[in-house]
């Protein structure tokens, strides 16, 4: 089953890390939509938490070098 | 825990942490170039001077090496792989120096830029941070604290003084002085009291309170803002579009040219120093940091503008339009006059045009209902017609009562007679809406209405005129004497009254027609076509009003005009910061341009350059954030006057 999670980032200081966010966030198994809003810091992830949970997005979204935490909207 | 453990997790922690690790290896490869400046200058050791360089370079390229090959191992040609090469080549032609400056600085405007722009995102940030996670809730008899979005709908929540109120909601015991000001940016706490609706994120800062919860979580009129909010400020404004189109070719142009100027001139300085400079930085944030800053902090004081294409609309408005009942007015109107004629009972007159207003939603109804209720019950009309901007007719107990305007009675063919003529001269004359009443074809009497100027009205006109708004047109389904009373009170000269709503839909038009930007401000369902038409559609009172939200291009959350001229402010003042911080961007990208190709400046120098110009186009966005100085004095102005300006001859 697809959930959206929401996630926010307080790092993102130029746009250019928009792109490598998402497509980091769209090589994860079970995730079906990755959006990133530069303006806002906010993330949405469409995904299925059986193949990648909550943690996994924060963790790839790690890898690229930001922090993000999940949010209630 | 030994010594080596708890070092070890203190380092684990400093460095599992993406942001904070980079702030240690940009502080140490600073410390490291500081201390090989020494040894180079102080004491002339220019091989411990190289080491230090080359250390500090790697210390600190280390995290963009590794960022730049995650990016790489996704397919995405970032701008850390650009520096990456740069400071690779300047190691391996011995420019030490070059490279280790260039990490560095690349490292630290990073570090900078992240915490400026999350400062330029603040606005909303309080926002978010004004719903409490979590909420008392009554279960069982017993004081429960649950997570603030797992309270079911019906629950009761208690909120003691001081705490935030975690809910939507009704309150059902206790009194309190709540503040609304996250919400509507209104410094005055409001009194609350059993049956009043309370919105979550305000605060109760007195009394307790319990409340009925009606909406939670991202039900809520706070998330329901903060979701707006990050929608406008999503929302790309017209001219941030077209710079991300140029942005896009921008960088691998940079790195073609950097081929090509190798290619011709064999000069790899030249080459490594175009890629560090390459990163389109200030120009692609130069739009978006406005707008964020802009609308973050017009929504701190209550004032939602829908995005970036309505911010630019708003700031060219040069004629404000502005219905009067509810805009201009309290949109509470009090019956003032009642007139029996033809022999009718006051009492009687009073109970038809209230039985046949309890079926209208029209604010010039509600006063007339309530004194028709004081009398005794109303019965149910048998059949209801409402004639838009002119009133109401209905069969009550098998007579054909109509109550509304003079047009009401020429439309369904009622004489006024002398005595109806001469009472609606009467009423007009002190400045009444009077409300004709007929029944069974015949005027029994006139009701007359009187409404208030809402407080700071005049001044929030006068305020419109000081920022430069020419026109302000009043327009009214009101009859004219009534319209003309409330416009000398506030100040506007130029009234169209008696007006139906096609009528204002077509003087909008018109308006425009005539090469005038217009924002139409109104609160009712009768202004929507109104509302519309205009270039920037401004809607009052919206806490309460999902459709206002909704709809309007810029809603006040709180019923009060000194709004309108901070929202044109506000404005005016983000279009000018957008097209400031352009300039800067577009200056900087020829300046840094021409200068590698005069050989004036290297990458150092570049990068430099490059990271501040980011961050003066962010600090330069962060400006409007600050309150400015007129709205400042004109909102405590507003405060400590205590009595309203109203006219005096309408009693």
């Amino acid at each position: 089953m697809t959930q959206k999670t929401v996630l926010r980032s307080d790092e993102l200081s130029c746009p250019s890390c928009v792109p490598k966010i998402e497509k980091a966030l769209r090589g994860l198994p079970g995730v079906e939509k990755a959006e990133v809003r530069f303006n806002t810091g906010r993330i949405e992830v469409e995904h299925d938490p059986a193949q990648s949970d909550v943690e996994a997005l924060v963790k790839a979204i790690r890898g690229t070098g930001y922090e993000a935490r999940p949010s209630a909207f | 825990m030994n010594e080596m453990e708890r070092l070890s997790a203190n380092m684990k922690a400093a460095f599992g942490h993406p942001a904070r690790r980079r702030l240690w290896l940009t502080a140490g490869s600073g410390m490291l170039i500081a201390a090989g400046l020494i040894a180079r200058y102080g004491f002339g050791m220019i091989e411990l001077w190289s080491g230090l360089m080359v250390i500090a370079a790697l210390l600190a390229g280390s995290d963009i090496a590794v960022r730049a090959w995650r990016a790489l191992k996704v397919r995405h040609l970032s701008i850390e792989l650009l520096v990456t090469i740069a400071v690779a080549g300047a190691l391996v032609i011995g420019e030490y120096w070059e490279a280790a400056a260039v990490t560095f600085l690349f490292m630290l405007g990073a570090w900078l830029e992240m915490r400026t722009m999350g400062q330029t995102r603040g606005a909303l940030k309080d926002l978010l941070d004004a719903a409490p996670a979590t909420a008392t809730v009554l279960r069982d008899g017993e004081p429960v604290e649950i997570p603030a979005h797992t309270v079911q709908p019906g629950e009761t929540v208690l909120v003691k003084a001081g705490q935030r109120i975690p809910v939507d909601g009704e309150v059902t015991e206790g009194t309190a002085a709540v503040s609304e000001a996250a919400i509507t940016g209104e410094p005055m706490p409001a009194e609350k009291a059993p049956g009043a609706r309370v919105h979550a994120g305000t605060i109760a800062e007195n009394g307790l309170l319990r409340i009925r919860a009606t909406n939670v979580g991202a039900d809520t009129t706070l998330a329901r803002i903060i979701q707006r909010v990050e929608e406008a400020q999503e929302e790309k404004a017209p001219s941030q579009r077209m710079i991300e189109r140029f942005a896009q070719w921008y960088t691998p142009s940079i790195i073609g040219l950097a081929v090509a100027a190798f290619a011709f001139t064999q000069d790899i300085r030249l080459a490594l120093t175009l890629l560090v400079v390459g990163c389109p930085g200030a120009l692609v944030i130069s739009t978006p940091v406005s707008i964020v800053a802009g609308i973050g902090r017009a929504a701190r004081s209550g004032i939602l503008i829908k995005g970036g294409q309505h911010l630019e609309n708003a700031g060219r408005i040069d004629t404000i339009a502005l219905d009067k009942t509810g805009t201009l007015t309290e949109g509470k109107p009090r019956l003032a006059s009642v007139i029996a004629l033809d022999g009718t009972a006051e009492d009687e007159l009073l109970r038809l045009a209230a039985t046949a207003e309890a079926g209208s939603d029209h604010p010039l109804g509600r006063p007339i209902v309530e004194a028709g209720r004081k009398q005794g019950p109303l019965p149910t009309p048998e059949t209801l017609d409402e004639h838009a901007g002119m009133g109401i007719s209905a069969r009550i107990e098998g007579r054909e009562v109509a109550a509304g305007n003079r047009r009401l009675m020429e439309k369904l063919g009622i004489p006024l007679g002398t005595d109806g003529e001469a009472g609606l001269e009467r009423l007009l004359r002190a400045g009444q809406t009077p409300i004709l009443v007929a029944a069974d074809g015949k005027l029994v009497g006139l009701l007359g209405m009187s409404d208030m100027a809402r407080e700071g009205a005049a001044e929030a006109i006068a305020r419109l005129r000081d920022i430069g708004i020419g026109r302000v047109v009043m327009l009214t389904g009101d009859q004219p004497g009534a319209a003309e009373a409330i416009a000398r009170e506030v100040g506007i000269d130029e009234v169209h009254a008696g007006l139906m709503p096609e009528d204002k839909l077509e003087l909008i038009r018109g308006m425009r027609a005539g090469g005038a930007h217009v924002a139409m401000v109104g609160d009712g369902i009768n202004d929507a076509p109104a509302l519309a038409a205009a270039d920037t559609s401004i809607a009052m009172g919206a806490a309460g009003s999902d459709v206002a939200i909704e709809t309007a291009d810029i809603a006040l959350l709180k019923d009060d005009l000194g709004k309108i001229p901070d929202a044109m402010a506000i404005s005016r003042a983000t279009l000018g910061n957008m097209r400031q911080n352009l300039v800067i961007a577009l200056v900087t990208v020829a300046g840094l341009l021409a200068g590698v190709f005069s050989g004036d400046i290297h990458m150092a120098g570049g990068m430099l350059v490059h990271q501040l110009s980011v961050l003066i186009v962010i600090a330069n966005g962060m400006r409007l954030l600050r309150v400015p100085k007129e709205a400042r004095r004109a909102a405590a102005g507003r405060e400590s006057r205590e009595q309203p300006a109203t006219a005096t001859a309408r009693t």
